[in-house]
C-alpha cells in the first residue's frame, strides 16, 4: 500500500511521517533550519534558536533505543494495555525523539536495541475514532511492513 | 540576596484524602495559622500570591486566590495567581521573595492549595494538547524512562529505588501532617504493583488534598516579629530543551542547583538538611546528583548507604517527602520550604534534624523535550 489520501485522514496528526520508499519504510519528518542548522521534530514553523524559516526535512527513519517504559496504568486514549514508550536517538539527524513503540514489542525491549519508524493503527483520537499514530519498532526486514495490522 | 528576605509565619493542613474540605476552606485555613504563627493582622500583609496547578482543569474554577484571600479578610490586597504545574508553590513564593527584596512591600504571604482526590482526576500530564501527550506521555513513564537510563548506565538497582521509598516512608512515620504514616520494606515496594517499569505503586506520590502557606518579609519586620529564618537563595529555572537532552544528567536541575548555591554563597557540603521533589523514587536519586549530593550516577548507592536517612550525613526528605506526605500540586513547593523552616526554628519534633542551621528545598514541575518545565530552589538558614 502507498501513502494515499485514506492513511493521511485517519492519522492523528497528519504530517508527522511520509514513506520514504517503496517497500515501505517511514520517516519522521521534522525541519532543517537553513540558517543556524538546528533540526525539529515536529516540524517547527519558525526557529526557536535564530527565527529563520526551516525548512520541511526527514528527520529520521531508524536509530537506537535510548530509554523505554513499559506503562501499566490505564492507558489514555484507547491504547492498549500495557502500551510501550521510549526515546529513540535519530542516526539522520541525532535528535533523540520521544514515541511509542509497537505494541507487539514489549516483552521485548532494551536499552541500545534497533528501532525503525512505522505507522500504526493505535488508539483513538480526541472522537473516539481508531486513528493512525507514529510508532517506533525493532528494526527488521522491510518485506512484512504494512499499515494498521 | 542583597536584600534580605525573612520567613515570618508558616501554616499547613493536613496532607489527606479530604472529599469533606473545599479548596477554599483547605487554602484558609493554611493561611490563618501563617497570620497566626507570625503575629501578623490580615491589614499587614502587602501582597498575596496564591499557587494552584488544577482548578481550572478539575472545576472550571480560575483567579481562585482572590477568594482565598478574602476569606482571609484581605479583599484590597494586591493577588496574583500562580500556575507552574509541580513548581506553582515554589514560583509564588519566589515572586513574594522578589517583591519584599524590591522594597516594594513590606510583607507578602503565599498560599498554595490543591483539592485533586476526586472522580475526574484521571491522568495527569504536562498539557493534554501536547504531541508528546497524544502519544502516551503519561507524568510516571517520564521518569520511569529516566530510571531505566539510569540503570543501564549506572548500574543503579530496584532495590535502590525502592530504598528512597522505605526511607521517606518511615521519615513519614515522624510527621503527622503525612498521608502515609507506615513503614514499608524493600520487598513490599517492589511488589506493589508495576505502575510504568521500573517504577512500582510505592515508588510514586499518592494524590492529597492540603494546602500550606508562608509569609515572608524584610529585615525590619522581622525584628520587630522576632523571625529569625532568612532567605539565603531563591531561584526559578525553565528548561533548555537541548536536543538530545541526557536524561540522566540533568541540566537544568543542575544548573538551576549551582545557581541558587551561587546566590546563597554556599556549597552542597555545607548543607544540614534537604527537602526535594521526590514525586517518584528515581526522581529523588536524580536530584540527589544534580544538587551535588554525591557524583553523577551515585544516587542509588547514596540512598542505599544511608547517607540522607535521619542521621546520615546528609538527611533528605525527614518531612516524609511527595512519596508520603502525598503531593497536592500547588502546596508543595510551599510545604516544602514550610518544613524546612520548621527544621530551622528547631520545632521539628521527632524528625528534627539536631542543630540544622541550613537548609535548601527544591522543586520541579512539566515536562517538555525531555527536560522540566520549571525548577525552584530556596535556600533558607537560621
Amino acid at each position: 500500500m502507498s501513502a494515499t489520501a485514506r492513511d493521511e485522514a485517519l492519522e492523528l496528526v497528519p504530517g508527522l511521517v511520509e514513506r520514504v520508499d517503496a517497500s515501505g519504510r517511514y520517516g519522521l519528518v521534522g525541519s532543517l533550519c537553513p540558517d543556524c542548522g538546528a533540526s525539529a521534530f515536529p516540524r517547527a514553523g519558525c526557529c526557536p534558536q535564530c527565527q529563520g524559516t526551516p525548512q520541511r526535512r526527514v528527520v529520521g527513519t531508524a536509530g537506537s533505543l535510548y530509554t523505554y517504559t513499559v506503562v501499566r496504568t490505564r492507558a489514555p486514549f484507547g491504547l492498549p494495555e500495557p502500551y510501550a514508550v521510549g526515546y529513540v536517538d535519530l542516526d539522520e539527524s541525532g535528535l533523540r525523539v520521544f514515541g511509542l513503540i509497537d505494541p507487539a514489542a514489549v516483552d521485548a525491549l532494551a536499552v541500545g536495541q534497533r528501532m525503525e519508524v512505522g505507522l500504526d493503527r493505535l488508539g483513538v483520537d480526541g472522537g473516539g475514532r481508531p486513528c493512525l499514530r507514529p510508532v517506533f519498532r525493532p528494526e527488521r526486514m522491510a518485506a512484512d511492513t504494512g499499515v494498521g495490522r | 540576596m542583597s536584600t534580605p528576605v525573612y520567613v515570618a509565619g508558616i501554616g499547613s493542613t493536613a496532607f489527606a484524602r479530604q472529599p469533606e474540605r473545599s479548596l477554599l476552606d483547605l487554602a484558609a485555613e493554611a493561611g490563618r495559622r501563617a497570620l497566626a504563627d507570625a503575629g501578623l493582622a490580615p491589614s499587614e500583609i502587602g501582597l498575596g500570591a496564591f499557587a494552584n496547578a488544577l482548578a481550572g482543569k478539575l472545576f472550571g474554577d480560575l483567579t481562585v486566590g482572590q477568594n482565598a484571600f478574602a476569606a482571609l479578610g484581605m479583599a484590597r490586597l494586591p493577588v496574583v495567581n500562580v500556575e507552574n504545574a509541580c513548581t506553582s508553590g515554589s514560583t509564588a513564593f519566589y515572586l513574594a521573595c522578589l517583591a519584599v527584596r524590591a522594597g516594594e512591600v513590606e510583607c507578602a504571604m503565599v498560599i498554595g492549595a490543591e483539592k485533586m482526590c476526586v472522580p475526574q482526576l484521571g491522568l495527569l500530564s504536562s498539557g493534554d494538547s501536547e504531541l508528546d501527550t497524544l502519544l502516551g506521555l503519561v507524568t510516571p513513564a517520564s521518569f520511569a524512562m529516566r530510571a531505566r537510563r539510569h540503570m543501564a548506565e549506572f548500574g543503579t538497582t530496584a532495590a535502590q529505588l525502592a530504598q528512597v521509598s522505605v526511607k521517606n516512608r518511615r521519615h513519614g512515620m515522624l510527621n503527622p501532617l503525612a498521608q502515609f504514616r507506615t513503614e514499608v520494606t524493600v520487598e513490599e515496594v517492589l511488589a506493589s504493583p508495576m505502575i510504568a517499569d521500573p517504577l512500582t505503586r510505592l515508588q510514586s506520590c499518592p494524590m492529597a488534598d492540603g494546602a500550606a502557606a508562608l509569609i515572608v518579609c524584610s529585615a525590619s519586620m522581622a525584628k520587630r516579629l522576632g523571625a529569625r529564618v532568612v532567605v539565603r537563595a531563591a531561584t526559578l529555572s525553565t528548561g533548555n530543551y537541548d536536543n538530545p537532552q541526557d536524561m540522566v544528567r540533568w541540566r537544568t536541575d543542575r544548573e538551576g542547583a549551582y545557581q541558587a548555591y551561587e546566590q546563597a554563597g554556599i556549597g552542597p557540603e555545607d548543607l544540614d538538611v534537604v527537602e526535594c521533589h521526590d514525586a517518584f523514587s528515581i526522581a529523588e536519586i536524580l536530584h540527589y546528583e544534580a544538587l551535588g549530593l554525591c557524583a553523577p550516577g551515585e544516587g542509588g548507592r547514596l540512598v542505599a548507604a544511608g547517607a540522607t536517612a535521619l542521621g546520615g550525613r546528609v538527611p533528605v526528605n525527614v518531612s516524609g517527602g511527595l512519596l508520603s506526605r502525598g503531593h497536592p500540586v500547588g502546596a508543595t513547593g510551599v510545604e516544602q520550604i514550610v518544613e524546612l523552616t520548621r527544621q530551622l526554628r528547631g520545632t521539628a519534633g521527632a524528625r528534627q534534624v539536631p542543630g540544622a542551621r541550613l537548609g535548601l528545598a527544591h522543586c520541579m514541575g512539566g515536562d517538555r523535550a525531555a527536560d522540566t518545565k520549571s525548577m525552584t530552589v530556596a535556600v533558607l538558614a537560621a
